[in-house]
């Protein structure tokens, strides 16, 4: 039986590398692909919580976890292309024409 | 499966889906020059939605009414979201009507879509709804998402248009990671409690660790800040609404705002209040914060929308003091009335903005040069909105203000530094506003064409013209209905 | 009380909707009769209000304004002694003004413009002395400011005019600032903002509150009326039209700082509260005239002169006498918008000319002009028989026998040297003006009649204005007022002669230093004073010299080397340090997602750090 600090711990740390792969990388996609990470490692903790609390909401708010985080899939994709189509590039350091 | 009676107080919702089902059909077969027919339909279906809302107000009369297993609340604060989130929703759409009619002329190719556009405003509106009535942890994340993943693809609509795209991939990226924060706060509220329903949760919060409790809250808040345009949270704001189609801006600065605050204010005055937690001197901080940030950066701005995005994280400032005195027999009344009378001013000062854009293609202030003499009638409201905005009696903004500030100092002694920091900032936000006025007034104009006012924009604009006077001068039903919203949540 | 009474503040209102709507559009003539005709009828209604004044307040609800709870606000008005007072001389010398309006406006393209501000002004000033409560009084408060700030920048295409406007109305909004949280925490201590109520229930509160609040409010007047150390928009508002300058900027609009005090004149009467607007209005009353009296520009004498003679209502109000200052408030009306319509006259047949080294010698072509004028000086200088005398007189003597009853003297010295200074600079003015040929225009030539009459009727308020308070006929200004202020500030006994003879010694000696002072047409050198008063005391060296410099400093600081150079020089001090401050956090919205990820990061953390550190 794992015990469930381990679990929290398992899910701060792939959170925190999500949120390292936000502010570190370039490419929109892989920055997308972090904040995903960033919402398993909510779906970890809230699976482990659940089943330490012996109760169904957390496993239900994994579903829906799931499901936003799969239609934020289909409108980043979209939008991240339609950048892509219009300036050949995913580089957000180059997406800078809103500022100051 | 809910009662039938669950259903029944959930009218307003379930047209408002229906609604946007319906345009997505009415979009089919309405050729390509016709798509403001979808419009139509979309204000008149609004319209009626008022109807079922408006029996709701008066059939609901127990604070904490929920529906659907305590998860979605029905009770007065809810009703009251819900004329805000119709009201805004309809006049953004006449709004954008004459706006593609006019930029479309320009810019060629976004009539093809502009059906999707109304649709996909509606079943904002309907988000908006779902969010300010939520009342458990996963409704909640779920309605926020609602919300923001159409509000992403709105920003981004203008398809060519390369400030539009970004703006949307800015608005996608920091919201994402904003929301993925959020919900790592809300499950840890969940392990702490046991609970997603914010009614246990309040049962419960009293026996948490504060620590613990501290860095949910803080995880939260980047969620709802970022959703209220919140310092620090707020970065996203300026660059989104001068990308973003002036509508939309509009509606952003209005719709998930106010959402926002209904979310925020449900969660920490049901779920965190009980507990024990001062929250009350961080917000009176944010809200300083707020409205510094806010205003020192509309001051140099050029951009109208740049300077009214700067100046909605202000206003966010100064709705954050109404948070902070929430509890005070005006507190409650007075975010609710700010929220109410801000959302018309604003909206008038934005579609003005999406006017003159339309029919000069300028966005910058110094081209409102003469204005004065080229629309007088637009100028007389621009500046209507501008004062109200600042905050000069008698408008709607002096009042809203007038009564948040009432709120702060009656709620607590303590308060009255953040009621002096709010009203310095006042006076600092009436540089940028006036000069707008100077602008409009004093300047001559470069071109003295005169600038044509499209039907239904002239519409919306003196509805809201209408109601920053009127709510300025007769307050009073305006106040009685807050307070009955106030007073039913619990 | 008449209803037709009651109807005074709408007539102007309903004369600028119709000529804002469709001024533009109505030939010149019936823009002049609308413009003129609705403060007329303001100004009947306001003598049927005198005419059926029972004696006791009369109050009168237009509607619910904001009722919450046990809490509730009335938009509604109020006409008792003060207010009928304030009405009467505020459609009275408005309406005169309004009549020299349309012959000094007579050639300017946006007549129906400004006589739709000016309307818009009559009706806000009425409301603010009408109004029942604070909010009312706040409301016409600042819709006074506003129009102000429109007429100071009517003429926009000088962008001096621009700038001046903007900085009044900035000014302003930083006293306003002080007076609405004054107004918020007065409600939440005494629980209504009715101005009887407030009056009467202003001794219940505890001294740190009353103090506060009364202080806070003097702040907001001290913006309103141009005192110390406030004043600096006062002058550069002449940029405006000179009868803008004649009704807003020294007849009604400045005084209200010093109606609002007389109005909630209970809550004034602390000691502390006594002591700094007595302080600061002598201070302001000197200060100011000594400014005047190397000053160039006419219109920017009568500018000082004003800020100065407000000061002796503030010193009247804090030594106790709000009778007083009413009267010389009322006198002062009469005699600076004639000043001000004389000067305006000279600058209609001198085409725009108002530097006194350019003028002189014009008594002569601008026969009733320079009469009218020197009618108003004397006022000014306090010479019996003329208003001015006796007004200025009420007031040293009640600050005498405020000295006398223990209270400080510094108010009834001040109040003296800045009488004999009051005399010296006005004869200056007239003297560089009027006599001694020299000026350059060839045929300079006199106003026409619809200007003259207007000056000739100021003329005569100017001369018979002070039996309104004469002591020898019963003073039937004063006798009406009294029981406005009764139980505040008990009649004192009847003054002896010693006051009056000095204060007329110290007119008649002043008038006589001017005239002879002045004859070779130059200033006598005064060497080091001269600039002491040109540099006003060294204020504007200590605003321009060290405040805006510092606030400059560290705004580059906050910005980084950055050129500062744009910086609009007019926004002082603290634009400079709100600009500063607005580049450096500018450097933080990069455009940059990443960035912005980052903040949210920095931000969820400092949350966390708030909480930690507790």
């Amino acid at each position: 039986m794992v015990p469930l600090p381990a679990y929290l711990v398992l899910g701060a740390l792939l959170f925190s590398l999500g949120m390292i792969g936000v502010l570190v990388r370039r490419n929109a996609l892989i920055v997308f692909m972090s904040i995903e990470l960033m919402l398993n490692s909510v779906n970890l903790t809230f699976v482990a919580l659940s089943r330490h609390l012996a109760s169904m909401d957390g496993q239900l708010a994994v579903f829906f976890t799931i499901v936003v985080a799969g239609v934020e899939v289909v409108v980043g994709l979209a939008i991240i292309v339609e950048i892509f189509r219009s300036r050949a590039t995913v580089n957000l350091d180059d997406v800078d024409l809103l500022r100051g | 499966m809910p009662p039938a009676s669950d259903l029944a107080l959930l009218v307003p919702e379930l047209w408002l889906a229906a609604l946007g089902l319906v345009l997505l059909g009415v979009d089919l077969f309405v050729g390509e020059q016709n798509k403001r027919t979808v419009g139509w339909v979309a204000v008149g279906g609004l319209l009626l939605a008022l109807v079922p809302t408006w029996g709701l107000a008066g059939a609901v009369h127990r604070p904490g009414t929920t529906v659907f297993f305590g998860s979605y609340a029905v009770d007065g604060f809810a009703v009251f979201f819900k004329f805000l989130a119709i009201i805004a929703t309809t006049l953004v759409i006449l709004a954008s009507m004459d706006y593609f009619r006019a930029s479309g002329d320009r810019q060629g190719s976004t009539q093809r879509f502009e059906g999707e556009f109304y649709t996909l405003l509606v079943f904002t509106g309907l988000g908006l709804v779902l969010m300010a009535a939520s009342a458990d942890l996963i409704l909640v994340a779920l309605s926020i998402e609602f919300v923001s993943l159409t509000s992403y693809v709105l920003a981004a609509y203008l398809k060519g248009n390369p400030k539009s795209n970004e703006a949307g991939l800015k608005y996608f990226l920091f919201g994402a990671a904003a929301s993925a924060v959020m919900f790592y706060g809300f499950s840890l509220l969940y392990g702490l409690t046991g609970s997603t329903s914010l009614y246990v949760i309040a049962e419960k919060v009293a026996t948490v660790p504060a620590p613990a409790l501290t860095v949910s809250l803080a995880l939260m808040l980047a969620g709802f800040g970022f959703k209220i345009s919140m310092v620090p949270f707020h970065q996203w704001t300026p660059d989104v609404y001068e990308g973003a189609p002036t509508p939309v801006a509009a509606f952003l600065s209005v719709g998930s705002k106010a959402a926002g605050f209904a979310v925020l204010l449900r969660v920490v005055a049901v779920a965190i209040a009980p507990s024990g937690l001062d929250y009350v001197t961080l917000i009176a901080g944010l809200s300083a914060v707020s409205m510094f940030v806010g205003n020192l950066l509309a001051l140099p701005q050029r951009n109208i929308k740049r300077m009214l995005a700067y100046s909605s994280i202000s206003h966010a400032g100064f709705i954050l003091i109404g948070v902070a005195a929430f509890g005070g027999a005006f507190g409650n009344t007075g975010l609710l009335i700010y929220l109410f009378a801000y959302m018309f001013f604003t909206l008038g000062a934005f579609f003005i903005a999406a006017l003159i854009e339309a029919r000069l293609g300028s966005d910058d202030i110094p081209d409102y040069a003469g204005l004065s003499q080229r629309a007088p009638g637009l100028a007389f409201l621009m500046a209507l909105f501008m004062l109200s905005l600042t905050g000069i009696p008698p408008t709607a903004g002096f009042f809203a203000k007038f009564y948040i500030f009432a709120a702060a100092i009656e709620r607590s002694p303590a308060l009255l530094w953040l009621v002096a920091v709010g009203v310095v900032n006042s006076v600092i936000s009436l540089y940028y506003y006036v000069n707008v006025i100077r602008t409009m007034y004093l300047l001559p104009p470069q071109d003295p064409a005169r600038i044509q006012e499209p039907a239904v924009l002239r519409t919306a604009l003196w509805v809201t013209g209408a109601a920053t006077l009127l709510l300025g001068l007769y307050p009073q039903p305006l106040i009685t209905f807050a307070r009955a919203a106030a007073l039913l949540l619990p | 009380m008449a209803d037709f009474a009651w109807t005074i503040p709408f007539w102007p209102a309903l004369g600028w909707l119709v000529l804002g709507l469709v001024g533009g559009h109505l030939p010149r003539r019936l823009v002049a009769w609308i413009g003129c005709g609705t403060v007329a009828l303001a100004f009947a209604a306001a003598v049927a209000a005198r005419a059926t004044f029972p004696g006791e307040p009369q109050e009168r609800t237009l509607f619910t304004w904001i009722a919450a709870g046990a809490f509730s606000v009335d938009a509604g008005l109020l006409l008792d002694r003060l207010s009928i007072v304030m009405v009467l001389m505020v459609s009275g010398v408005g309406l005169l003004i309004h009549i020299y309006s349309v012959g000094y406006m007579a050639e300017d393209r946006a007549y129906s413009r400004y006589f739709a501000y000016l309307n818009l002004f009559m009706a806000s000033m009425l409301l603010l002395v009408m109004g029942r409560n604070l909010l009312v009084l706040f409301v016409g408060w600042e819709l006074v400011g506003l129009c102000s700030y429109l007429l100071i920048g009517f003429w926009f295409d000088r962008e001096r005019a621009a700038n001046s406007g903007r900085k009044a109305f900035v000014v302003n909004r930083i006293g306003d600032a002080a007076f609405l949280i004054g107004v918020l925490l007065l409600w939440t201590s005494l629980g209504t903002l009715d101005l009887r109520a407030i009056g009467a229930q202003a001794a219940t509160l505890g001294a740190p509150v009353m103090v506060t609040a009364s202080l806070l409010l003097f702040t907001g007047a001290t913006g309103k009326s141009a005192q110390l150390p406030l004043y600096t928009w006062l002058p550069d508002a002449m940029e405006g039209p000179t009868p803008v300058s004649a009704l807003i900027h020294a007849a009604t609009m400045v005084t209200a700082g010093v109606y609002m005090i007389a109005r909630l004149f209970p809550l004034f009467t602390h000691p502390v509260t006594v002591v700094v607007v007595a302080t600061v209005g002598a201070l302001t009353a000197f200060f100011a005239a000594t400014i005047a009296l190397v000053e160039w520009d006419m219109k920017r004498v009568m500018a000082y002169s004003t800020i100065s003679q407000l000061g002796y209502m503030f010193l009247a109000v804090g030594v106790l006498a709000p009778a007083a200052g009413i009267f010389h408030l009322t006198t002062h009306a009469f005699f600076k918008a004639l000043l001000f319509l004389a000067a305006g006259s000279v600058m209609h047949a001198m085409h725009n000319v108002i530097d006194m080294h350019m003028l002189g010698g014009l008594a002569r072509p601008l026969r009733y002009t320079a009469g009218a004028f020197i009618i108003g000086g004397l006022a000014l200088a306090g010479i019996p028989p003329f208003s001015g005398f006796f007004s200025k007189d009420l007031i040293l003597e009640r600050a005498w026998e405020h000295a006398v009853g223990g209270g400080s003297p510094v108010p009834f010295i001040l109040g003296l040297v800045t009488a004999l200074v009051t005399a010296v600079y006005i004869t200056r003015a007239a003297r560089y003006a009027f006599f001694d040929q020299s000026y350059r225009e060839p045929h300079p030539h006199e106003a026409p009649p619809v200007m003259l009459w207007p000056m000739a009727l100021l003329a005569l308020l100017s001369v018979a204005g002070g039996l309104l308070g004469a002591q020898r006929i019963g003073a039937p200004l004063l006798e009406f007022l009294a029981p406005q202020f009764a139980e505040a500030a008990p009649h004192e006994a009847a003054p002896g002669l010693f006051v009056p003879v000095l204060s007329i010694l110290a007119g008649v000696a002043g008038v006589a230093i001017g005239w002879l002072g002045y004859r070779d047409r130059r200033d006598p050198d005064l060497g080091w004073v001269a600039r002491l008063f040109s540099r006003h005391w060294y204020l504007l060296d200590l605003y321009d010299g060290v405040l805006v410099p510092a606030a400059k400093r560290v705004a580059v600081l906050l910005a980084g080397p950055v050129d500062l150079g744009v910086i609009d020089r007019a926004v002082n001090g603290i634009g400079a340090l709100a600009v500063g401050g607005a580049r450096g956090l500018r450097r933080l919205q990069t455009g940059y997602v990443r960035q912005y990820a980052a903040i949210i990061l920095v931000g969820t953390i400092l949350l966390m750090a708030y909480w930690a550190t507790r």
